[in-house]
């Protein structure tokens, strides 16, 4: 199987600070401006980023730990929409039977993301040891493609077994909390969004101290930078993948649970988010996971730029032209070091 | 001296038995195909109907994989290029009334176009990076056809009138059936050329064709665009065939589909999904009809036979097809080996 030797040879934090923080100073600016001139803009970047940030700093992970370009990453964002709905369901009627229960009301849809996010995270293993597992054993040349192509089956296994199971009906609810809309400097936020945000940036926060600070999240960046080397230092590589596609997943999952309200669960719910990750994902360098968490920012603004200004069809199309356009000039992503890696392959 | 020249003639019958083997083999099938629908069940215009797709998904897993078999890019717009084709010729039908015939072959240099234009855009990538951004590109040509409705008519669904008068099934499966196998000999006729032997140098070692003296984005760009404009072609097919048209035949989703094919027949082969393609489509066909009660179970199959083949077996049928042949090979190697070796033993005899 293929090493990821030569991926990195800038250590992470270092290149998160001379790289990312001019970008991140671009956006911010362009982000106060239009704070002023539309502030909606401001909030509906913030919300979607922050969700778009925890898919693609999954999937942005898991290529760079595995070398796996996941394409059934959004299929993980459909199982956790419908895990929530499932869950969320009976609380919701029990919640509308007696309107008194403030505290159900408060914490009732806490519990289907936190199932939704261990459903994803389960998923993600069984995955690995189901598919990935056998594919690593015997695959010999091509490794990253292979395994592109088999989430590619995944994807469409994933999808159309919904359908079969579950039909082709949107399953959602148009709001978790169903309160007044809090307001912010004069923009009326309801709560929902404002707590997908919360949730996105606490989640942020914890994956990156988990990245940074703990010996697994460790582990985890030393066999990104250099498999052979992690193994020969005693790591279990195994234990590793089947931790980082849990993780990932879980993650997509979460994504999928917060924005229910947003986006309903049906068979096709993965497909906008995949492919707004893998935006984030090649503009920001593939395996980047911090580049990955800035990329989302710029990815949702210009998704929301082109919903406000131009139309909502024209998502798949701008933001697209844009990203190509950058790729001209930068072919290795906003953030991507210069150093030719595995995706050569 | 004598049982080298004794191995050396074994090694020519050999050879030749099995260019005479693949030749019978290839005539059979070719023939299969063209009196498979007069054949009872493929006789009714059902089955027919199952025909026709059949042989356009052939042809398409073919074009496909002149570009994922040979260069190792694998282009994930693929549907998004015969889409392109598809809405150029019936756009030509409906708004300037040129003849279908024509049609197709400006779809085909429309779709070759763009291809053009992508291959040079992304081709100096390589790998994944060009299989995401072919995708992009994909997911953005079918924004296009959605949103520019003034023109396409978006999810409403453009009429396009049909290539000939009637609607019987089978004179469309003789112009498909001649599609798939223009499609089969240019391509294969252009893998066998010079120009094939450039492809294969990319495909399997980037570095040391490039050290041998190819350019190799020159070559993958022409590799792409012929990929692409065939796509168009097979793809102004179905506008004229179907008769209706949405973006929605862009879909990554289809792609997936005609991916699966190629890879279950067998990459880099070019015969392995053309075959592959009959029994899968019919079969998938007949799937759909039979049980429409499970919507989506054909795809799941096809998602769980890419896997399967991606895992177990990377040849795909193809590669099952030439096990059997090197199988024959080897048994009258022994066979001729073991009359020579009679023989000389016999000879003093004598």
């Amino acid at each position: 199987m293929t090493t990821a030797t030569n991926l990195r040879k800038v250590p992470l934090a270092r290149r998160f600070m001379t790289f990312t923080w001019g970008v991140i100073g671009i956006v911010i600016v362009t982000l106060v401006v239009f704070a002023f001139v539309q502030p909606s803009i401001l909030v509906d970047t913030l919300v979607t980023g922050g969700m778009w940030a925890l898919m693609a700093g999954g999937l942005a992970l898991v290529f760079g730990v595995m070398n796996i370009p996941n394409f059934a990453h959004g299929e993980l964002f459909m199982i956790g929409s419908f895990v929530a709905f499932l869950v969320f369901s009976p609380i919701q009627k029990a919640i509308l039977g007696d309107p008194t229960a403030t505290a159900l009301q408060v914490v009732g849809p806490i519990p289907g993301m936190i199932i939704a996010a261990l459903v994803g995270f389960l998923v993600g293993v069984i995955l690995e040891l189901l598919l990935f597992q056998p594919l690593r054993k015997r695959n010999r040349e091509g490794w990253v493609m292979n395994s592109f192509l088999l989430t590619a089956g995944l994807s469409v296994i994933l999808i159309n077994g919904y359908r079969l199971l579950f039909g082709n009906d949107y399953h959602g609810f148009p709001r978790y909390w169903d309160v007044h809309p809090l307001s912010f400097f004069g923009v009326s936020v309801s709560v929902d969004r404002a707590m997908v945000f919360v949730i996105a940036m606490s989640m942020i926060l914890l994956f990156s101290v988990f990245l940074q600070r703990t010996r697994t999240g460790r582990a985890m960046r030393a066999v990104a930078q250099d498999e052979t080397g992690a193994q020969m230092a005693g790591i279990n590589l195994n234990r590793i993948f089947m931790l980082t596609l849990g993780l990932s997943s879980g993650l997509a999952a979460l994504a999928g649970a917060a924005l229910l309200s947003i986006y309903p669960s049906s068979p096709d719910v993965g497909l906008q988010p995949l492919y707004l990750a893998w935006y984030v994902v090649i503009l920001a360098g593939l395996g980047n996971v911090p580049g990955a968490i800035a990329g989302a920012f710029i990815v949702s603004l210009l998704q929301t730029l082109s919903v406000y200004y131009v139309g909502l069809g024209w998502v798949d199309v701008l933001p697209t032209a844009i990203i190509i356009l950058i790729l001209l000039f930068k072919p290795s992503g906003l953030f991507g070091s210069e150093v030719k890696g595995v995706w050569e392959q | 001296m004598a049982t080298d020249t004794a191995s050396t003639s074994v090694a020519r019958t050999v050879a030749l038995t099995r260019v005479r083997r693949n030749r019978v083999f290839a005539v059979s099938l070719v023939v299969i195909a063209i009196i498979l629908p007069l054949i009872p069940p493929f006789n009714g215009q059902d089955y027919q109907r199952y025909l026709v797709a059949a042989a356009l998904m052939a042809a398409m897993a073919t074009a496909f994989d002149f570009t994922a078999g040979y260069i190792d890019i694998v282009n994930f717009g693929f549907a998004a290029f015969v889409g392109v084709g598809a809405y150029t010729a019936g756009l030509m039908a409906v708004d300037f009334g040129i003849s279908p015939w024509i049609g197709l072959f400006v779809g085909a240099a429309v779709s070759g176009f763009v291809g053009l234009l992508t291959g040079m855009l992304v081709l100096r990538l390589r790998g994944i990076y060009a299989a995401v951004i072919t995708w992009f590109v994909g997911l953005a040509l079918m924004g296009l056809a959605r949103n520019m409705t003034q023109i396409t008519r978006g999810s409403l669904g453009l009429n396009v009138p049909l290539l000939l008068d009637s609607s019987d099934n089978l004179p469309y499966y003789y112009i498909i059936l001649g599609m798939l196998f223009v499609t089969l000999g240019v391509l294969m006729f252009v893998i066998r050329s010079r120009l094939g032997l450039a492809f294969r140098a990319i495909g399997q070692n980037l570095q040391a064709a490039r050290a041998s003296g190819i350019n190799p984005t020159r070559f993958l760009v022409v590799n792409f665009t012929l990929s692409c404009a065939f796509a168009g072609w097979l793809g102004g097919f179905y506008a004229h065939y179907y008769g209706i048209l949405t973006p929605d035949i862009m879909l990554t989703s289809h792609t997936v589909e005609i991916l699966a094919v190629a890879y279950i027949g067998g990459r880099g082969t070019l015969w392995g999904p053309a075959i592959v393609a009959f029994p899968l489509t019919i079969g998938v066909e007949l799937m759909r009809t039979q049980l429409s009660a499970l919507p989506g179970l054909h795809l799941v199959l096809y998602g769980l036979l890419l896997i399967v083949v991606m895992i177990y077996r990377p040849g795909g049928v193809a590669g099952a097809i030439r096990g059997v042949g090197h199988w024959l090979d080897r048994r009258q190697e022994a066979r001729l080996d073991r009359e020579a070796r009679l023989e000389e033993t016999a000879e003093p005899t004598v």
